[in-house]
């Protein structure tokens, strides 16, 4: 279980949970990042910008800023 | 809003960058603004358009993701939802992202409002690998479901059929259910709703809603009219969170997107597996890390260096047929009243032909080429981190880069920042960005007089002050800004005749409502010349604009009248030094040209800015703005006026 922000770039990543508050799960979940969708972080921006994620199980990607990035708990899945 | 009778009202729905206003503006004509960034179409267009001989009243909303307003936006789309009562909704659907632009379709189903759904961009779900059954998915949602490609107007003909049998037949949808125990809090909820309670749309859709409703509005209002439902409601909602061990609003969206994503596969197959096509392998370059940066900078150099390549040469091959009407109409009737007014009208009207629009039109052209392409929302990412010093974020950046056309609708964007203090802090810095009108003037004085080069330091002397301005400013607008979150749609081919429409909307804009300004304007101050009350105003403006500014007296007049278009400044000048646009050099220095464009620039925002950000931040705000333009504008100059040693 790590956050979002520490998880490397380019694996499997199954979100665990949003921590935080309501509003930010809330756009989220609008957006179309769902507990257990399975993410890739595809890439990070330098000085600390934002990270640029997308969901396998939705098709959507997003830039999320390091803050959002921190509340999101995922788990790296093993590719076979 | 009254409701006009006779003609039926149409919505169209669907959530952000689902080409919807693409497919509006095949269906409507030329009327609202389409582009590939979430939630630019803020402002609702309302046509009334006649398809064989049947007027429909059509209104087009902005991009919602769900019906719970969380930002103003999806705020405004609502609000018309439930005030308007549409006799038919057409929900607008991208095919390439099925599962989850179906939630918004399962949630609009809800109302039980007759329905229509489009599924459009059925050539990137295809490009995608995926095919998706119209038919199956029509019979599983209940509701028509017509196939379409906006960009090539496919499927619209189809759409407007199926509207109006959908209208004709007044068929409403039903909901379609959700796991068994949530439907029996919703319907115990919906049994015991008082008799006098507003319901919206029906009794579920209500309960729903109530159910979902969190923290927001609802709670209030109802412990204050129903103190004992809001206790019902209350242990409904605990009873729901205690079984699913998550938040009531996640337990129902959990059941859409569930029921969402089910629908989705059973009606999509996936043909091949997916593979990286070359629109990723070019994503993946404009949005890598470091070369992204590259990019950036180079599309940001190559915008005006187009600009300034196609509009110079434009602008010396129009001046001088223009010049030489006007010398000949000097020399037909001399000087009197007639031929001061006609003066002024040549003036105006050359003003806008020959120095206006050769860079107008190429800068709305190059705007319109990276909105089509999204090149918007990459920017927003990759200019996070940089926002973040200046105490905002990435999403600030799309109404930065609006601003370049035209601050009206840059502020208008500005609407889709969730805090009020991201968009006081946007809403105050958007003046300073230079817009077209103002790129024209920097252009044609700064780039044509004194070369390319200078035109580019302007430029980047004037983003480098947004960004010191941004900076103080946050000093006194502390509280932290929300993180980003900001979807990032699909790269698209940009369509030429999308690119073309959206140019030539913009244009007859301008000659619609600046031009006439930039006419009247002159014509009124060929007249105060002749009757020699320009030199009043001079006179009073003269301490500042001789004595401070180190300019020729008779720019005074010009500096009043750039507060209803900028560009009416530059048009100005030329008429109130008299002199023709190739001799100016001869009557003022190349450091009085610096100072008179760095004052004209900055120094108040145009009339149309005041009334949007009145309008959209208040009046307050819109009077600090004119303050904090006005100081800057004069520190500015004299600062300009220092370092050239005047």
């Amino acid at each position: 279980m790590i956050s979002l922000i520490d998880a490397p770039q380019g694996k499997h990543l199954k979100i665990l949970d949003f921590i935080g508050g309501h509003s930010v799960r809330r756009r989220l979940l609008a957006l179309g990042f769902h507990k257990n969708d399975i993410i890739e972080l595809d890439s990070r921006s330098i000085f600390g910008g934002p990270l640029l994620i997308k969901d396998l199980t939705t098709e959507v990607s997003a830039a999320l800023g390091r803050g959002i990035a921190k509340k999101i708990v995922v788990e790296i899945i093993d590719e076979k | 809003m009254t409701k006009n009778n006779s003609f039926p009202d149409v919505i169209f729905l669907g959530q952000p960058n689902c080409g919807k206003s693409t497919l509006f503006n095949a269906l409507a004509g030329l009327k609202a603004e389409t582009s590939n960034f979430p939630g630019t179409t803020v402002k609702h267009t309302h046509s009334k358009v006649n398809f064989y001989g049947r007027i429909l009243n059509i209104i087009d909303l902005p991009g919602t993701y769900s019906l719970n307003p969380s930002d103003e936006v999806e705020h405004v789309a609502l609000t018309h939802l439930f005030v308007e009562k549409p006799d038919l909704i057409i929900n607008v659907v991208d095919a390439s992202l099925l599962g989850r632009s179906l939630e918004l379709t399962l949630e609009l189903i809800e109302l039980e409002f007759p329905m229509v759904v489009a599924l459009n961009m059925m050539d990137l779900a295809e490009k995608k690998g995926v095919d998706i059954d119209p038919k199956k998915l029509a019979r599983l949602l209940g509701v028509p479901v017509i196939p379409a490609i906006a960009t090539h107007g496919r499927g619209v003909k189809e759409l407007i059929d199926a509207a109006f049998d959908i209208l004709d037949e007044g068929k409403r949808p039903s909901h379609l259910d959700w796991s068994r125990d949530v439907e029996e809090k919703i319907e115990e909820l919906s049994f015991i709703l008082p008799e006098d309670f507003p319901v919206v749309a029906n009794k579920r859709f209500t309960a729903v809603k109530m159910i979902e409703a969190g923290k927001l509005i609802f709670d209030d209002m109802l412990s204050e009219i129903n103190p004992d439902f809001k206790r019902s409601l209350k242990i409904i909602r605990a009873d729901l969170e205690k079984r699913h061990d998550a938040p009531a609003y996640e337990v129902i969206a959990a059941e859409r997107h569930h029921l969402a994503f089910k629908l989705s596969e059973e009606c999509s197959h996936v043909s091949r597996g997916k593979r990286q096509n070359w629109m990723d392998r070019v994503d993946d370059i404009l949005m890598h890390p470091i070369l992204g940066y590259f990019i950036l900078l180079a599309v940001f150099f190559a915008f005006f260096f187009v600009i300034f390549k196609v509009g110079s040469p434009l602008e010396e091959f129009l001046l001088n047929p223009l010049n030489h009407l006007r010398e000949y109409l000097s020399g037909v009737f001399g000087t009197s009243v007639l031929s001061s007014i006609l003066d002024g009208l040549v003036q105006g009207f050359a003003g806008g032909i020959a120095i206006v629009l050769p860079y107008f039109i190429p800068l709305l052209f190059m705007m319109s080429i990276l909105d089509d392409v999204g090149y918007l929302s990459r920017a927003s990412f990759l200019m996070d981190t940089f926002m973040h010093r200046i105490g905002l974020h990435g999403k600030s950046v799309s109404p930065f880069i609006l601003g370049f056309g035209c601050n009206v609708p840059a502020i208008m964007s500005t609407r889709t920042l969730e805090s009020r203090r991201d968009k006081i802090l946007t809403s105050l810095l958007i003046p300073f960005i230079p817009c077209s009108a103002r790129t024209t003037i920097i252009l044609s004085l700064i780039a044509f007089y004194l070369g390319p080069f200078w035109a580019l330091c302007f430029y980047v002397g004037n983003i480098l002050l947004i960004a010191v301005l941004g900076r103080l400013l946050s000093f006194f607008l502390k509280s932290p800004s929300p993180g980003l979150i900001l979807e990032i749609p699909t790269l698209k081919v940009p369509s030429l005749k999308n690119i073309a429409k959206k140019t030539y909307v913009q244009l007859v804009s301008f000659i619609k409502f600046a031009w006439p300004i930039l006419i009247a304007g002159s014509v009124i101050l060929g007249l105060m010349q002749f009757y020699k009350m320009d030199s009043v105003v001079n006179l009073i403006l003269s301490p500042f604009v001789e004595n401070i500014m180190g300019l020729p007296r008779e720019l005074g007049v010009t500096l009043v009248f750039g507060f209803l278009r900028k560009e009416l400044s530059l048009v100005m000048m030329l008429q109130a030094l008299g002199v023709s646009y190739q001799d100016v050099m001869s009557v003022i220095t190349k450091d009085q040209l610096v100072i008179f464009t760095v004052f004209i620039s900055f120094f108040i925002p145009c009339l149309s800015t005041v009334a949007i950000l009145w309008r959209e931040v208040g009046r307050k705000i819109a009077f600090l703005s004119m303050g904090l333009n006005i100081t800057v504008a004069i520190i500015l100059s004299l600062v300009v006026r220092l370092m050239i040693g005047l």
